[in-house]
């Protein structure tokens, strides 16, 4: 993943401050896509590769703040840095609060800015590896037949193999034999692991459904 | 009839407390039955009767006619009735009536009226009746007409006032509102190409310090660092040209009659806020050349300051004093002083800064703006703490003819 370059999308009206920050991005070796208003970036983005934004509040259209609650609806977790000349107190804990990973104050200098971008690629960075090994374990999960998802549903509620035969009315060593096969087909290197898995598994299928 | 109350209707408009000037609404005393007593009244009822009855004997004997000569009664009916109103009308005709029956209706000089006669007698009464009616009637119509007319009047004077006033603090709001709204624009107008100018400064030096070093992109990277602090520069100067858009416009006045003025019109906001506000103002000041409307504005502030420093509930008196004095030979001064909640010793540093503000709802540039004006004119202005707990503020103005300046 690292021999792809970031890309850092900035949306801001002034045209004058979105060269600048291109340009200065551009200098440290960042690929940088500008956008003059927040319509503009949702109709551009394609952003499979390792990304964030940095975002103006005021904006024609949407406030910058606004379209942070709008992208988390439509669940784009892009990590967001926010930008503003005439910032306050509120504006800047409203957010951080929903989430982004700094709140700078124009003018700021270049530290401050690469700071606050290099943790927020951190953060996109963990996200997609997590999402990457959702997936991967997802498609595992998908590949088990349903007697073995019931035999690592109940390996991993913490039953024995003689309680899970018994439940599921089979002998002890079709189970043995079951939950070899999960073991394999899951890839897991122990119980723990596979607990692990599963929780994740549920755990996004939670969020899932509430979204 | 009713009796108009005149005289009380003057005394409800403001009254400035410096005799001879006395600038408030006056009704017109209002002519006709209202204002004459009953006695006057109905003796001149009874007088034209009298007189309309000598009369029409002496003249009887000119007229050949089948009827007696009585229109005379009339003419008394209707006078009667216009200056006395409707009660005197009636004595009139009841007089008239008397009258005639006695001496012009067959038999002569007896109450008895004959049968050829009766239709002719009781005619001349209701005709007379009518006459008394009309007359009185188109009188009232036409006091009442007056009498709204100058109802009109004072009600149009108060709402002029009340106007003025609600003028004067919608101008207030909406200077502070702007220059709310002009401080976050200057705010947001020159952070944007600083922050363009620190990013292009930034980069250059990555493009220099890079192996090879890219001489183009710094270039155009100085390049545009130069275009935007031109741009920052221009926003500066639109900015100057706003503050600078009306030269002062001086001239010569009577710095005494500027404060009653502004007194009189202020009378209104204070007596809501229980306030009142003395004048000691000194004879015989000498005018000065100022700009009024900026001097306005400083005594509006000062004495509005006043005001909001003794809105607070514990404040030993209610009263706001404006003095002024000739101070030294060539010196005017003026002090609006206050007993209200003062000046604290650590903030008397500050209370001039721009920005600077004890009131929830102040953007703190009254004083710092009126310090200016004060400057501007050549004058100081400063703060004293008062022995009554409150703040004095004092500015002096100089005295004579330096047309040169500005």
């Amino acid at each position: 993943m690292n021999d792809v370059r970031p890309t850092i999308c900035v949306v801001d009206d002034d045209a004058s401050v979105r060269e600048a920050l291109g340009n200065l991005l551009e200098s440290v070796g960042f690929d940088a896509q500008l956008f003059s208003s927040t319509e503009q970036f949702r109709r551009a983005s394609n952003l499979d590769g390792p990304s964030c934004l940095l975002l103006d509040i005021r904006l024609p259209g949407a406030n910058g703040l606004d379209f942070q609650e709008s992208l988390q609806k439509a669940g784009i977790s892009i990590p967001i840095i926010f930008i503003t000349a005439h910032g306050n107190v509120p504006m800047a804990s409203r957010a951080l609060r929903a989430g982004a990973v700094e709140f700078l104050m124009k003018p700021f200098q270049k530290n401050e800015l690469l700071g606050a971008i290099r943790q927020a690629l951190e953060r996109d960075r963990v996200q997609r590896t997590e999402n990457a090994e959702l997936i991967a374990i997802q498609s595992r999960f998908n590949q088990l037949t349903s007697r073995e998802s019931e035999v690592l549903e109940l390996v991993v509620s913490g039953l024995t193999n003689k309680e899970i035969a018994s439940h599921l009315a089979i002998s002890e060593v079709t189970t043995k034999m079951h939950r070899g096969q999960v073991m394999r087909k899951m890839n897991a290197a122990s119980l723990a692991d596979l607990v692990r898995m599963s929780d994740k598994v549920k755990a996004y299928s939670r969020k899932e459904k509430a979204q | 009839m009713p009796a108009l109350h005149t005289s009380s209707i003057a005394g409800a408009a403001p009254v400035p407390e410096k005799e001879g000037q006395n600038n408030s609404v006056r009704v017109r005393p209002l002519g006709g039955a209202g204002s004459y007593s009953i006695a006057i009244r109905y003796g001149t009822a009874t007088l034209f009767s009298i007189a309309a009855l000598f009369a029409s004997l002496g003249i009887q004997h000119l007229f050949a006619f089948p009827y007696p000569f009585l229109f005379l009664f009339f003419g008394a009916v209707m006078v009667s009735a216009w200056i006395g109103g409707m009660g005197a009308g009636l004595l009139c005709v009841v007089l008239s009536t008397v009258f005639v029956d006695y001496f012009f209706v067959p038999p002569f000089y007896s109450w008895q009226v004959s049968a050829t006669a009766e239709t002719y007698f009781v005619s001349f009464v209701i005709c007379a009746l009518v006459a008394s009616w009309i007359s009185s009637a188109k009188k009232r119509s036409e006091q009442a007409l007056q009498q709204t007319r100058d109802e009109l009047e004072i009600k149009v004077s108060e709402r002029t006032t009340a106007l003025m006033q609600t003028q004067a603090e919608l101008s207030r709001l909406s200077r502070a509102l702007s220059m709310d709204e002009l401080t976050a624009s200057i705010a947001h107008e020159i952070n944007q190409p600083l922050t363009a100018m620190v990013a292009n400064g930034h980069a250059c030096l990555e493009w220099l310090s890079a192996k090879p070093a890219n001489l183009e992109k710094a270039r155009q990277s100085t390049q545009s660092i130069i275009q935007n602090g031109t741009r920052a520069a221009d926003v500066l100067a639109r900015i100057r040209a706003l503050f600078r858009k009306e030269p002062p416009a001086k001239q010569l006045l009577d710095l005494n009659h500027l404060i009653e003025e502004l007194v009189d019109f202020l009378r209104h906001e204070a007596a809501t806020r229980r306030i009142s506000i003395r004048t000691d103002l000194a004879r015989s000041l000498p005018w000065i050349k100022v700009d009024r409307v900026q001097l306005q504005q400083v005594l509006l502030n000062l004495i509005i300051n006043a005001m909001d420093s003794m809105s607070a509930p514990k404040v030993p008196s209610k009263e706001i004093v404006i003095r002024s004095r000739k101070n030294g030979p060539d010196q005017v001064l003026v002090a609006v002083e206050d007993c209200g909640v003062g000046i604290k010793p650590e903030i008397a540093g500050k209370i001039f800064d721009p920005f600077f503000t004890t009131k929830s709802q102040g953007i703190g540039m009254g004083l710092s703006i009126s310090r200016s004006i004060i400057e501007s004119h050549k004058g100081r202005l400063w703060a004293s703490a008062n022995p009554c707990g409150g703040a004095i503020f004092e500015f002096t103005l100089p005295i004579g003819s330096q047309d040169s300046d500005e």
